[in-house]
């Protein structure tokens, strides 16, 4: 009996820790790092997480620079600057990994509502990309072309649509896992089989039923 | 064959080692920009045929209006082969600028079209200014750090430099005990290379 109370106790405490260190900032920003980097398509940005762990960023700084000087254990010193390190790791990649996104995807960006996912300074590199871009591809094929067929964006003049864009591929596979139950969901038109989404199960869904699920925090991509 | 040209092009593309440039063929590009003129000659002149005849372009299905949907269709195809080689080249050059840093070896530059190479300076002061406005360098850590410190052999004669915490003097064949994000750009720019346990 007192044995299995004793498990109890601990377990509890775990839970508690777990969801304490779930809500910290890194936790946070690793959360978004892993959703950036499994998700087809661009997030929306995280300005105001990336302005705190920025701030807490300098704080360490500071941090491990008075304990440089005032001689305190280097081990300790090296931890500090080793869990420093980590936290720019993952804010450098996450700020990469989107810049990578705007790169490959930066005229449909720019013409569709996935433009306001980006930072302010996220947009001014969208176009003078698609500037440059555009410049670059003008210059070496389309101004060599007959007329009717020097658009960027479309074929030629008899497309209606613009049929030259390369655009995420929303359809691709992404693992996922949800927090809590989010009962059965009808995963696309085709009538298909509805999945359960129960807690903690990991899934293998397209990106694309899920999309909702992920932009409301409802689901974790992993 | 039409459209034989383009194909090359695109095959080019896929033939080369991931990510790895080869010399831009001006020649083949400007085969098949030729190519698309023919076409778009032969279609005018297959539409006035048609015209001169009296009938409607929109809705006459002769011999003739075959003939310039065939010349429309390669020239569309021709084109999305042009831009498909380009652009893809553009993107493994916005790619180099990841991996080489912002000067590019002499041998790659080489194998880049002057328009290519103005685009690689013009997408490096796009990124720089974005990394400015941010005020942080996105080209150092790129894998997760195990160690704040790694061991590196300097490679090249670097000579003296201001590294974060003090002056080092990077000798060729040195070994340095130094922090990650110092070793990082000299890595990859090829001067130095890191001492794995």
């Amino acid at each position: 009996m007192a044995s299995g109370s004793e498990e109890g106790g601990t377990g509890i405490q775990i839970d508690e820790y777990e969801s304490l260190i779930s809500t910290t900032d890194v936790e946070l920003l690793k959360r978004a790092w892993r959703h950036e980097k499994a998700a087809p398509e661009i997030l929306q940005y995280e300005g105001a997480l990336v302005q705190r762990i920025r701030e807490q960023i300098q704080l360490m700084v500071e941090t491990v620079e008075e304990f440089a000087e005032s001689g305190i254990d280097p081990l300790t010193v090296s931890l500090y600057e080793m869990d420093l390190d980590r936290t720019q790791f993952l804010l450098r990649s996450y700020l990469r990994i989107r810049l990578h996104k705007i790169e490959k995807y930066m005229i449909h960006i720019l013409k569709t509502d996935l433009w306001n996912r980006l930072s302010e300074q996220e947009q001014k590199f969208a176009k003078r990309c698609t500037d440059d871009l555009g410049k670059h591809l003008e210059q070496s094929v389309l101004s060599r072309l007959p007329d009717g067929y020097k658009s960027l964006l479309k074929q030629s003049t008899a497309s209606e649509e613009d049929d030259m864009v390369s655009e995420p591929q929303l359809d691709t596979f992404v693992i996922c896992k949800s927090k809590r139950d989010l009962g059965t969901f009808q995963l696309d038109d085709s009538g298909g089989v509805p999945v359960e989404l129960l807690a903690g199960n990991l899934n293998i869904l397209r990106y694309k039923s899920i999309k909702p699920l992920v932009e409301s925090g409802q689901i974790d991509l992993v | 064959m039409y459209g034989r040209e383009a194909r090359q092009l695109v095959k080019e593309l896929s033939s080369g080692e991931n990510g790895q440039l080869k010399a831009f063929n001006s020649d083949m590009v400007d085969q098949v920009t030729k190519a698309c003129s023919v076409h778009h000659l032969e279609l005018q002149s297959l539409i006035r045929k048609i015209q001169e005849e009296g009938l409607d372009t929109q809705t006459t299905r002769n011999a003739d209006h075959f003939g310039a949907l065939i010349h429309h269709l390669a020239l569309i195809r021709n084109k999305r082969c042009l831009m498909a080689y380009v652009y893809n080249r553009a993107d493994s050059i916005r790619n180099l600028r990841w991996k080489v840093g912002n000067v590019l070896p002499q041998e790659i530059k080489g194998k880049l079209s002057h328009p290519e190479q103005e685009y690689f300076k013009n997408h490096d002061t796009a990124l720089n200014l974005y990394m400015s406005a941010l005020d942080l360098d996105l080209t150092v850590d790129f894998v997760p750090p195990k160690d704040p410190y790694i061991q590196v052999r300097v490679i090249d004669d670097i000579g003296e430099v201001f590294l974060s915490d003090k002056k080092t003097n990077l000798v060729c064949h040195s070994i340095h005990f130094l922090k990650r994000n110092d070793a990082e750009q000299y890595i990859s720019q090829g001067l130095m290379e890191e001492l794995m346990g």
